[in-house]
This record gives structure tokens, C-alpha cells and sequence, in this order.
């Protein structure tokens, strides 16, 4: 699409080729400005004795008007009721201008049209077919026909009409969404799931670990009360931190942003609590896997008694499972101090933000991507 | 250029794929009272996996640097998904395997050795690793640069043409 050349500069190149009429274009817009000012004086009464100032300045503040007009049109309703309010006296050709106006504003309109024209280029070159790498070449001048209103008679209507336009154009463009948004918006849901997550961990973790003391008794006395009691709790126990592990530890390794190993190694060096919850949370997952194998034998415990549970064998097999967990809860509930130290901490959103912002540099020496 | 709508119906997908592998690593051992049951959760959860990959790989065909032809840049850039989606869907199947021979004739019997402990390790560390990546990845996809011509991909380009 041809893109014409703004008002403003044309008010001005306007108001210059008055002022220097040495140039040829101004010679012509001199030409064009008479021409329509001859029209204009046509279509007016007689001048009353309170007639407007001398013609060119009343034409460059037409000129002026004309530009502001470009800019709002509560500045044209505001010059119009301006030059509505000059004088009492002059109803009458008030009247008569109001009635002319359309016609001179019609005529001006037109030969607005022509000088428009006249700006445009006249090489009509071909738009060139750019390749998929190169800049556009294109002309800079515009290659077409433009049409500009400049008709100042809007009414009110017309120009609250035009700001509620402008206004829904701007709201739209606030609401539409980006890729770029969506994926922000899902990382932020899924922070937030990680923070529950987090939280219920630790306190989870913390009951478990009460629950299989006591029911062990003092100095793990009572371990075939334990297998008793906790056996129906073991496999459904397993299952649900595991995936409490799961989350937490993904929630962490996104806010050090793991993927940049730099980044996450820089952290851990100095003593980033999210770096550090990342490693705590790792090595909760592992000791929590490794004791799938105890699990399922206190699982067992009813059916195969004999054969997985030799009398004598409860101190040698569950002394290390509790340890284990005992362990486990002290990781979880100090990877969760360190999350709720700077919970507001979260590098792989900030990469995310950056995503449009910065250059896409490819380096040579990669951190681990993505 | 990837629309936000569309976006947002393949993140949906690919977070709920990767949601119900979660879960069926979580409490499918729950489910073992019949072998049947386990063994349709195993064979969906790696169906899902490979879905996961195919829309993954679908994603990366849509972006505007694969059109132009940088797929070594797309791949060097996303090779760690790659490996680790590999691996944990080796993991899961020889996992799957062996505990299903295991357990097919004997649901609720002990039938953990060390070797099958070491695996169901590595197999739910990999998970845990291959979450975290994809999650990543399908959020990094988002970015509008991978749509669209810019000043880093013509670079790229020139790169790759010159060598």
C-alpha cells in the first residue's frame, strides 16, 4: 500500500511556499492556495467591517488549523467553535459562510485531492519482488493515489465515534495475546503448583516420618507393630511422594533454570537457595526410589510373611528404611526453607521474558539448551 | 507464524500427555493386582511418550527456522530433549518389560532383584529429567523469533551458507 507523506509536513511545506515562493513546487502550491482562495472569496459575502485578518495569514492559519486538525478532532471541534464564537455581528455571514463552507470545503477538498496528487511520485516503477533475506528496496515516496478527509465540518458524533474506535483498536491490541504470553502464562500456573507442592512436601513428609516412629516405639522396638500398622500405608505412601518429589524438584529446577548449566553451577557455587533446594530435592528423589524395593516388602508384609519377613530380619531391613526416610523428610523440609527464603526467585522466567527482547545469539560455547 | 489459539491447544496437549505419564508412573504399581491393567497403563504411557516426541518434532517442522533450512540449528539447539526423550522411552519400555514378565503370572508376588531396582531408578530419574525438559521446550516453542525472519536467523544462514 502507497504510504503518502504526513500532514504536518505538508501544513508546513504549505506555509513555506508561501513564504518562498522561489521554489517550483511552492510556485505551484502559490498557484493551487490562489486558486483556492479565489473560490473561497467567491463563495463568501462581502467582507463586513469586522471582517478576519489579511488572506494569507488567515490561509496559514487555516493551514494551521487544517494540520491540528490531523492531530485530534477535538481540536478541529475546538477551533470550530473558536472561529463559531469571533463576533456577534457576524451571523449573518455566519450563516452564509456555513452554508458556503461546504461547497468552498468541497472545492478546498478537491484541490487538496490535486495537490495530494502532484506529491505523489510519477515513477511508477514496478514494486520490486524482494528476496527472502534482503531489506525491502522499495521507493520511500508514496507510488499511489491518496485520500485524505479534511473536512472539518465532523459533528460531535462523528469524532466520539472516532475515539471509541480508536479507543476498541487500542483495546484489542491489549488484548491480543502472544505465544510468547501463553507459554509466560503456563509457566507462571505451573510456579504456582509448585509452591503448593512444595509446601504439602515438606508437611507431608514431616507426618510420615512422626507416624513411623511412633508406631516403631522407642529405639524401634516395636517394629512388628510397624509392619502391622503401616503396611496398608507403604505402597500408597511411596506413590504420593514420589509424585510430590517429582514436582517440587521440576519446580525447582525451573526457578535455577537447570537448562544453563553455567547459570545453575554459578548458583550452587554461591549458595543460591534455589540451586541448593534443586540439589536437595535430586537427592530426595533418589533415596525415595531406592527404597521401592523395602516398600513393597512391608507391602507384603500380611501375604508372604514367612518367606520376605524371617523372624529376627525387621531390625536388619527396616532400620535403614526409616533412616532413609527420616533423611528424606529433612532434605524436603529444608529444600522448602530455602524455596520460602525467595520464592519470588524464578531465572527460567526471565529467560522467558527476554525471549523477544533480546538478540537470538547462537553461541559458540552453548550451554546446555533447551 | 504459530497463532496464540493453536499454541495453546498443542501446550494443552502435550502438558496433559505429560500428566498422565506422571501419573502413571506414580500409582501404577497401585494398579498391579491384574497384570491386564498394568499392562494397558504401560502400553499408553508409551504410546503417549511417543505422541509427545511426534508433536514435539511437529513443532520444531512448524517453526520458520526449519523452513529455511536450519535444521542442524534446531537440532543442536534442542539435542538434549532429543537424548533424553530417547532414553526414557528405552528406559520405560525395557522397564515395562521385564515387570510385566515378572508379574503376568504372579500379580501380587516380591519380584524385585537388584538389577530391576537399578532400573526402575534410572527409568524414574529420566522421567523426572525428561519432564522438566519438555515442559521446558514446549514452553521455549513460544518464542515469536523462531516464526518470523530476523537479523540472528540471516546470520545463522550466512553462517551455515559459508561453511
Amino acid at each position: 500500500m502507497p504510504i503518502a507523506k504526513p500532514k504536518k509536513k505538508k501544513a508546513k511545506k504549505e506555509v513555506i511556499e508561501v513564504d518562498s515562493p522561489e521554489e517550483k513546487s511552492a510556485e505551484e502550491g502559490l498557484e493551487l492556495e490562489g486558486l483556492s482562495s479565489r473560490r473561497e472569496s467567491e463563495s463568501r459575502e462581502p467582507l463586513t467591517p469586522e471582517a478576519p485578518p489579511s488572506p494569507p495569514q488567515k490561509k496559514k492559519k487555516k493551514k494551521k488549523a487544517q494540520a491540528l486538525e490531523l492531530e485530534g478532532d477535538q481540536a478541529k471541534v475546538a477551533n470550530g467553535e473558536g472561529a463559531e464564537q469571533q463576533g456577534e455581528g457576524e451571523e449573518i455571514t455566519r450563516r452564509t459562510k456555513r452554508r458556503k463552507k461546504p461547497r468552498a470545503v468541497e472545492m478546498h477538498f478537491h484541490n487538496e485531492l490535486t495537490v495530494e496528487e502532484e506529491e505523489l511520485s510519477n515513477d511508477h516503477a514496478p514494486i520490486q519482488q524482494r528476496s527472502l533475506f534482503s531489506a525491502p528496496t522499495g521507493p520511500a515516496f508514496p507510488m499511489g493515489k491518496v485520500f485524505v478527509e479534511r473536512n472539518s465540518e465532523h459533528t460531535l458524533a462523528t469524532s466520539r465515534l472516532r475515539v471509541d474506535l480508536q479507543l476498541d483498536e487500542f483495546m484489542e491490541v491489549r488484548t491480543m495475546w502472544s505465544t510468547r504470553d501463553v507459554a509466560m502464562r503456563v509457566h507462571s500456573g505451573f510456579r504456582v503448583i509448585g509452591l503448593f507442592s512444595h509446601g504439602f512436601l515438606a508437611g507431608y513428609a514431616v507426618w510420615n516420618i512422626i507416624v513411623v516412629y511412633m508406631l516403631a516405639g522407642e529405639q524401634l522396638t516395636t517394629l512388628p507393630n510397624l509392619l502391622q500398622q503401616y503396611h496398608p500405608l507403604a505402597y500408597p505412601a511411596q506413590s504420593l511422594l514420589y509424585l510430590l518429589i517429582t514436582i517440587s524438584t521440576i519446580s525447582a529446577f525451573d526457578r535455577v533454570n537447570l537448562a544453563k548449566a553455567s547459570m545453575a553451577l554459578r548458583g550452587l557455587l554461591t549458595m543460591d537457595p534455589a540451586a541448593l533446594a534443586s540439589v536437595l530435592y535430586f537427592a530426595a528423589l533418589i533415596l525415595t526410589l531406592s527404597q521401592q524395593m523395602t516398600s513393597d516388602r512391608i507391602h507384603l508384609y500380611p501375604t508372604a510373611n514367612e518367606t520376605l519377613w524371617p523372624p529376627g530380619s525387621e531390625q536388619q531391613l527396616l532400620r535403614p528404611w526409616v533412616v532413609v526416610n527420616l533423611v528424606v523428610a529433612l532434605l524436603v523440609g529444608l529444600a522448602w526453607m530455602f524455596i520460602s527464603t525467595r520464592p519470588d526467585m524464578d531465572y527460567t522466567e526471565e529467560f522467558l521474558m527476554a525471549m523477544e527482547v533480546e538478540d537470538y545469539r547462537h553461541d559458540e560455547k552453548l550451554d546446555i539448551p533447551t | 507464524m504459530l497463532q496464540p489459539n493453536n499454541y495453546s491447544v498443542v501446550l494443552l496437549i502435550q502438558l496433559s500427555l505429560l500428566t498422565f505419564d506422571l501419573f502413571v508412573n506414580s500409582f501404577s504399581e497401585l494398579l498391579r493386582t491384574s497384570p491386564v491393567i498394568q499392562l494397558v497403563l504401560f502400553i499408553f504411557q508409551d504410546i503417549s511418550l511417543l505422541f509427545n516426541l511426534f508433536i514435539f518434532l511437529l513443532m520444531l517442522f512448524n517453526t520458520y527456522v526449519f523452513q529455511v533450512g536450519l535444521m542442524a540449528l534446531l537440532l543442536e539447539r534442542f539435542r538434549v530433549l532429543i537424548l533424553l526423550s530417547v532414553l526414557y522411552l528405552l528406559f520405560s519400555v525395557c522397564l515395562h518389560s521385564w515387570m510385566m514378565n515378572l508379574r503376568w503370572m504372579r500379580a501380587d508376588h516380591f519380584v524385585w532383584t537388584d538389577g530391576l531396582l537399578a532400573l526402575y531408578v534410572f527409568q524414574r530419574t529420566a522421567a523426572v529429567l525428561y519432564y522438566y525438559y519438555y515442559k521446558r521446550t514446549a514452553e521455549y516453542l513460544g518464542d515469536p523469533r523462531l516464526y518470523k525472519d530476523s537479523l540472528w536467523l540471516r546470520e545463522a544462514f550466512a553462517r551455515t551458507r559459508q561453511l
